[in-house]
């Protein structure tokens, strides 16, 4: 398989962020690709994000090294046109409120700085200089530069009208067909018929359980938001995006004292390019994308009492977005075993804005037959018990 | 989850017309606990709603009417929650009220919503249409019932339906004719449909009485036309108007009003559902029928919420409803547009379609031109049609059809799901302390 690879077939199964890079980058190392998607592009997790790339919320680990090569390609991409009026880069500024967040907030930015990511520390007059706009009971703030917003169905469009490939909408796979040894997989099986191709990715988010015997592994995690209308001078005096601490304490799965139903609040707010804002977000244990008064009144109370100005704006739109999130906190990304020709590519829970260019440039390497660019082992798809893969 | 709320109650009734206090009093009447919620500062609907101090303008039979279903409200002690603009239903199954009194959002438990928020007026987009002093017929109207005086200025009024007739007569009454009255239509040829309206006297009678009160007063009657253009020139608007057989002119005014006929004001409202909270509609809401069967229809709602509370399903049948629809047919016969509706096709690249984002019809045809086959969602997220302040309450309806028009296979469906919020709403009343949360 591998050598040439000119005019070899592969079948992308899901045309979110992943699914859209996987395809572009396939499509230019000379693949002929079909990008099967079971309704529209973007219309899952990435048409509903924040679009944060950003690695300030990580945790040194294969996380941060990823969102950190994510961010880097993100720049590259731009430099090349493609991601042009697309990607604004901007700081990730990280607040604390109170001596548990302060103190949470430091050991934080020490960890990030001793991964060598540049920031500085805001305190006093410092900090109301910079940020007029935060409320005066805020303690601390660590301005992590060198990040960047991007917003999801924008990229997505973009890598679909670049890599020339119609989507194939409507159209859910049901399905893996395997070959008569039972080591390749040799169609996708679709409403439509069987489509054939020499390789397949998989990379369907929370539709990926079923086609990868995953369905253990992943969960749902559902995030609602809010979006202002457009406040331009309020806007442009954030530098960046505005993250409590509660965002760590949030992804470290810490429950808020009267949540016992698996919801847990966030907040990050994000002045975007038109100059409204997008307010976020939630980490719920359920799949529907709906909006609830109760975690919208809390989202907004919340981002009132650290940006008051806020309050006098309108919310326009209140949405909710389902991510994919897998069990052990990392995504699921490489060559699935057992399968010659199988690729995975999902459950990136939050980070699939910030991931997927580059996971989907990666899925194109080992699709290629190359090695993968990253180390990609923590996300070994094998590394769970699988169930029911293949027909 | 069953999440605690601030108003607990049998039945919410969104809309403080002769519609939904109709609904709100039969409700009542069958011992149902009930609240009325309108968003103006008092009750009436877009047919009541009359300036304070004045005395009313429509007709004894109108008077009479609303007497009635406001002798009803208070022999049931309801007290209308005035000043609460509906913004939908969450998913735990609240109604959420902005109380714009009070400044903060309420939540109200009900098994029913009878929503009941009338009609709005249609607007078609024009080239032009989004600049200063462009106005729809209706805003104008309402601004002259409000203050009792005309803006200043000389005024043209255009589009398609009766009511741009009773806008001309209200003009004509306060000492203000219209430059001119365009109208898509020909009803003053349209013999057969105007000797069946007839049958409808109180229709008929009160057209006649605008229609020759606006001819007295000198104003052109331009019928069969449309206005393909309105420009700026100087201080002034300057109209391009073309007649039936492609003749065009220009007239020159300081303000346009603008009307294409009125459709149920149901942009983003919650679904009509059978279960749990039950969601009905009622009035122009549900289906325009005018003053005439809003009362009626009003009645018939409450007799389904009732009838669905107790587990039985119940067929609408109105006669009053039905015979306000066989008037409205007519009418639409009456006023039907001497040229073929061409699906927008005619519209200019450069039309601003979405006034909100600037967006314009080029913009849309060019998304829909290319290889891939996107659909109206990627087309509202990507184009930004319908994604600002009104969230396509004024373009979402024209945005379909031009995408249908160059794409007959998309599927037709909404631009965009029903949530709320379906107006926008402060975000200083979302984070109020909700008292039902114990804050």
């Amino acid at each position: 398989m591998a050598g040439i690879i000119g005019g070899k077939s592969v079948v992308v199964v899901g045309a979110g962020i992943v699914g859209a890079a996987t395809t572009y980058f396939l499509s230019k190392r000379g693949f002929h690709v079909r990008l099967i998607e079971a309704s529209a592009p973007a219309s899952a997790a990435s048409g509903a994000a924040d679009g944060a790339v950003s690695v300030a919320s990580k945790r040194p680990g294969p996380m941060m090294t990823a969102a950190l090569r994510g961010i880097a390609l993100y720049r590259e991409l731009e430099r090349e046109g493609l991601f042009a009026g697309l990607f604004k880069s901007r700081p990730t500024v990280m607040v604390a409120e109170n001596d548990s967040e302060v103190e949470s907030l430091l050991g934080h930015a020490a960890a990030l700085a001793g991964e060598g990511m540049r920031l500085r520390h805001l305190e006093g007059d410092a900090l109301r200089r910079r940020l007029p706009g935060v409320a005066p009971h805020v303690r601390l703030a660590v301005e992590v530069f060198d990040e960047g917003h991007a917003i999801g169905y924008e990229i997505v469009r973009r890598f679909i009208a670049a890599s020339g490939v119609p989507v194939e909408r409507d159209s859910p796979v049901t399905g893996l067909a395997a070959n008569d040894a039972g080591t390749s997989v040799a169609a996708a099986l679709t409403a439509g018929g069987a489509v054939e191709a020499d390789h397949f990715v998989v990379a369907a988010g929370g539709g990926s359980a079923a086609l990868l015997g995953l369905s253990e592994a992943m969960r749902p995690r559902k995030g609602q938001l809010v979006v202002t209308e457009r406040a331009p001078a309020l806007a442009a005096s954030l530098p960046g995006s505005l993250m409590s601490c509660r965002y760590l304490l949030s992804k470290d799965a810490i429950r808020t004292a009267g949540e016992a139903s698996g919801r847990r609040f966030g907040l990050v707010i994000d002045p975007l390019r038109t100059g409204q804002f997008l307010i976020g977000g939630t980490r719920e244990d359920r799949d529907d994308t709906g909006n609830d008064h109760d975690a919208v009144g809390r989202l907004l109370a919340g981002a009132v009492r650290l940006m008051p100005a806020l309050a006098r704006l309108r919310a326009i739109r209140a949405f909710a977005g389902v991510r994919t999130a897998i069990r052990d906190g990392l995504p699921i990304v490489g060559r699935v075993p057992g399968f010659d020709n199988l690729f995975a590519a999902a459950g990136f829970e939050g980070d699939g804005i910030c991931l997927g260019p580059l996971m989907g440039r990666e899925v194109s390497r080992l699709v290629g037959g190359e090695a993968a660019d990253l180390d990609i082992a923590p996300f070994a798809p094998g590394r769970f018990e699988r169930r029911n893969l293949v027909a | 989850m069953a999440r605690p709320a601030e108003i607990v109650c049998d039945a919410l009734v969104i809309g403080g017309g002769a519609a939904g206090v109709s609904a709100a009093v039969e409700l009542a009447r069958a011992g149902l606990r009930v609240e009325l919620a309108e968003q103006r500062a008092s009750l009436g609907g877009a047919y009541h709603r009359q300036p304070s101090g004045t005395t009313a303008t429509t007709s004894a039979r109108g008077r009479r009417q609303w007497l009635r279903l406001t002798a009803g409200l208070a022999h049931f002690a309801i007290a209308p929650r005035l000043r609460h603009v509906f913004l939908g239903v969450d998913t735990d199954g609240l109604g959420l009220l902005d109380d714009r009194e009070a400044g903060r959002v309420r939540t109200v438990r009900a098994r029913a919503l009878v929503v009941a928020t009338g009609a709005v007026e249609r607007i078609l987009p024009r080239p032009g249409w989004q600049l200063d002093g462009v106005m729809t017929a209706g805003g104008l109207q309402m601004l002259l019932k409000e203050t009792g005086e005309a803006p200043p200025g000389e005024i043209l009024v255009a589009g398609n339906g009766p009511l741009n007739i009773a806008l001309a007569a209200d003009l004509v009454r306060l000492g203000r004719p219209p430059v001119a009255l365009v109208e898509a239509g020909d009803p003053a040829k349209n013999l057969g449909a105007a000797l069946r309206i007839a049958t409808f006297p109180g229709l008929i009678g009160e057209a006649a009485r605008h229609l020759a009160r606006t001819g007295f007063a000198g104003t052109p009657w331009l019928r069969g036309a449309t206005v393909t253009a309105i420009e700026r020139d100087g201080a002034r608007l300057a109209v391009s108007i073309e007649d039936r057989r492609g003749g065009s002119r220009r007239i020159h005014g300081d303000m346009v009003a603008l009307h294409d006929g009125i459709r149920p004001n149901d942009f983003g409202l919650p679904a009509v559902s059978i279960g749990e909270p039950i969601v009905v509609r009622a009035g122009d809401c549900r289906e325009v029928l005018g003053i005439r069967g809003a009362e009626a229809d009003g009645i018939a709602a409450a007799r389904e919420v009732m009838a669905l509370l107790s587990g039985t399903a119940l067929h609408r049948v109105a006669p009053e409803v039905s015979r306000q629809r066989r008037a409205q047919a007519l009418l639409a016969e009456l006023f039907r547009p001497v040229r073929e509706h061409d699906g927008l096709r005619h519209l200019p690249d450069e039309t601003v379609l979405c006034r909100c984002e600037g967006r314009t019809v080029g913009e849309l045809r060019a998304m829909l031109a290319g290889p891939d086959p996107i659909g109206l969602r990627e087309v509202k997220l990507n184009g930004r049609f319908g994604m600002g302040v009104c969230q396509g309450r004024f373009c979402a309806d024209a945005v379909g059809e031009i995408a249908l028009a160059a794409r007959p296979d998309l599927a037709a469906g909404p631009l965009s799901r029903d949530r709320w919020p379906v107006r926008p709403v402060s975000i200083a009343a979302l984070a109020a302390p909700d008292e039902s949360r114990g804050e």
